[in-house]
């Protein structure tokens, strides 16, 4: 993808990104690391055009994420799995390209099965979140977001509320996808996965991009931070 | 043991209670004494029906707009229904009964007291039912709302497939409850002569001077109200929790 980032600041009360520039081609797969409150999950949002930064611009493949347009080809998938409650596994998937996406009702059951079952949630679909496990829900919000058919993917922190064999079953899932020709951007502590699936690797810190590159810089950081960061994500 | 002998046992122990009450009155117990009032029985009974529906529905409609000013920008609007809503709970419901029908009706030029009365009770129950649509509104999180930006669903479409559906379940249950509470509230009214079940009874009492007789049948028609009331909500807690 084609990645565009000029001037962007954002505030809340404090400014969580400071003035942050980046340009960057051919990368399919960009991961975001750092530590809480560096302004990775920000940056994250502002990029899927779910939040406006306060001054600066995002272009994403010649196209700015602010245009309706572009928020169309995006796939989301939040922190914790974020399914509306009372809808099944399915209807989640089926409400939203009906009502959204203009889709007939037997198209988008069909293309909701499809997508759970690609995740292996052919027995689960009728089912609502609650009744689920957590990583179980969190690949149902993964086909959610792949039914939209999305140019890029977004993934906040997916396995954060995880345990490790549940992070590891929606991790597979999500590597699985690379071969597909999506695009991913994601957030993530969990280095194995950097190293498994990212080709290009951004570290944030107070808000600004301390050190990037391909993969190899979290084996060889040149920056304490990073040094110090990875000392600790280990 | 087994639930439903349990349940019978249980009922059983207040039916003998009660049957003892009555044994142990000082004059001989003669139901036969309210014959020919069913009438003004029957009518206190659907009166204290349709105001309780009235009341209900009307402080369904005022809970929401008070509930509205309470999330409301503007500062005034969010102190009113704070103001407000200490006031009420700081009011017992026979003294806002009163005030309303002879205070604040006469001062509008209103001397209708069943209207005064009515619209008291609605005002009363009001604030119980703006704290209801807080906690269930607020039972949506940012993260879902933030979903709906994500896919793009219109206002319309946020309200009619997410928010409402997911409202409603956690609506129904308290608000029955408080129905509940209004059908209780609603004997109060007696004290403006209104015929509701209460004031019935009363009438019929000064009439046959069988008190025991009664009050006994004022008690039993209120719970053949709110009992079953009671059981449906258990029922729909039950059947939305799911």
């Amino acid at each position: 993808m084609k990645l565009s980032i000029r001037g962007l600041t954002h505030t809340y009360d404090v400014d969580v990104i400071n003035d942050l520039s980046l340009e960057l081609s051919q990368y399919k797969s960009i991961a975001l690391i750092g530590v809480s409150g560096s302004g990775k999950s920000t940056l994250l949002r502002i990029m899927s055009g779910l939040e406006q930064p306060t001054i600066g611009e995002v272009w994403i493949d010649d196209s700015p994420v602010s245009d309706p347009e572009y928020r169309k080809h995006v796939g989301f998938v939040f922190q914790h799995h974020n399914l509306f409650p009372h809808l099944t596994l399915k209807q989640n998937i089926t409400l939203v390209l009906e009502k959204t996406r203009d889709m007939g009702k037997e198209e988008a059951e069909a293309m909701a099965v499809a997508q759970l079952t690609a995740l292996r949630l052919e027995d689960q679909m009728d089912k609502l979140p609650k009744n689920v496990s957590g990583g179980q829900a969190q690949r149902a919000s993964i086909a959610r977001a792949l039914s939209l058919d999305p140019n890029i993917i977004f993934l906040d922190e997916p396995t954060s509320s995880l345990d490790p064999i549940l992070t590891y079953e929606v991790l597979t899932a999500v590597e699985e996808l690379r071969d597909s020709g999506k695009q991913f951007i994601f957030v993530t502590h969990v280095m194995s996965f950097v190293r498994d699936f990212a080709d290009y690797v951004i570290f944030m810190e107070n808000g600004n991009i301390v050190e990037q590159g391909p993969v190899s810089i979290i084996e060889t950081p040149t920056s304490q931070s990073l040094k110090e960061f990875m000392k600790k994500v280990r | 043991m087994n639930k439903v002998i349990s349940y019978v046992l249980a009922i059983a122990t207040f039916a003998a209670f009660a049957a003892f009450v009555v044994l142990r009155q000082q004059t001989p117990f003669r139901p036969e004494l309210l014959d020919g009032y069913n009438a003004l029985v029957l009518e206190g009974f659907f009166n204290t029906i349709i105001i309780s529906i009235i009341s209900l529905l009307g402080s369904v409609v005022l809970g929401f707009v008070f509930y509205l000013l309470s999330v409301s920008k503007v500062r005034f609007f969010e102190a009113f229904t704070d103001v407000f809503t200490e006031i009420i709970y700081g009011t017992p419901l026979l003294v806002m009964i009163v005030v309303m029908a002879f205070v604040i009706g006469p001062a509008f030029g209103s001397f209708n007291r069943s209207l005064m009365g009515t619209l008291g009770l609605i005002i009363y129950i009001t604030p119980y039912m703006t704290n209801i649509y807080k906690s269930a509104f607020s039972s949506i999180g940012n993260d879902q709302y933030m979903a709906m930006d994500l896919f793009g669903f219109t206002p319309y479409q946020r309200y009619r497939y997410i928010i409402i559906p997911q409202v409603v379940r956690i609506l129904m249950p308290p608000m029955m409850n408080n129905f509940s509470l209004i059908i209780k509230g609603s004997a109060l009214l007696n004290v403006l002569s209104l015929t509701e079940l209460y004031y019935a009874i009363r009438v019929v009492q000064s009439r046959t001077f069988a008190f025991v007789e009664g009050y006994l049948l004022m008690w039993g028609l209120y719970i053949i109200i709110t009992i079953p009331l009671s059981q449906l909500t258990k029922y729909v807690e039950r059947r939305w929790s799911t």
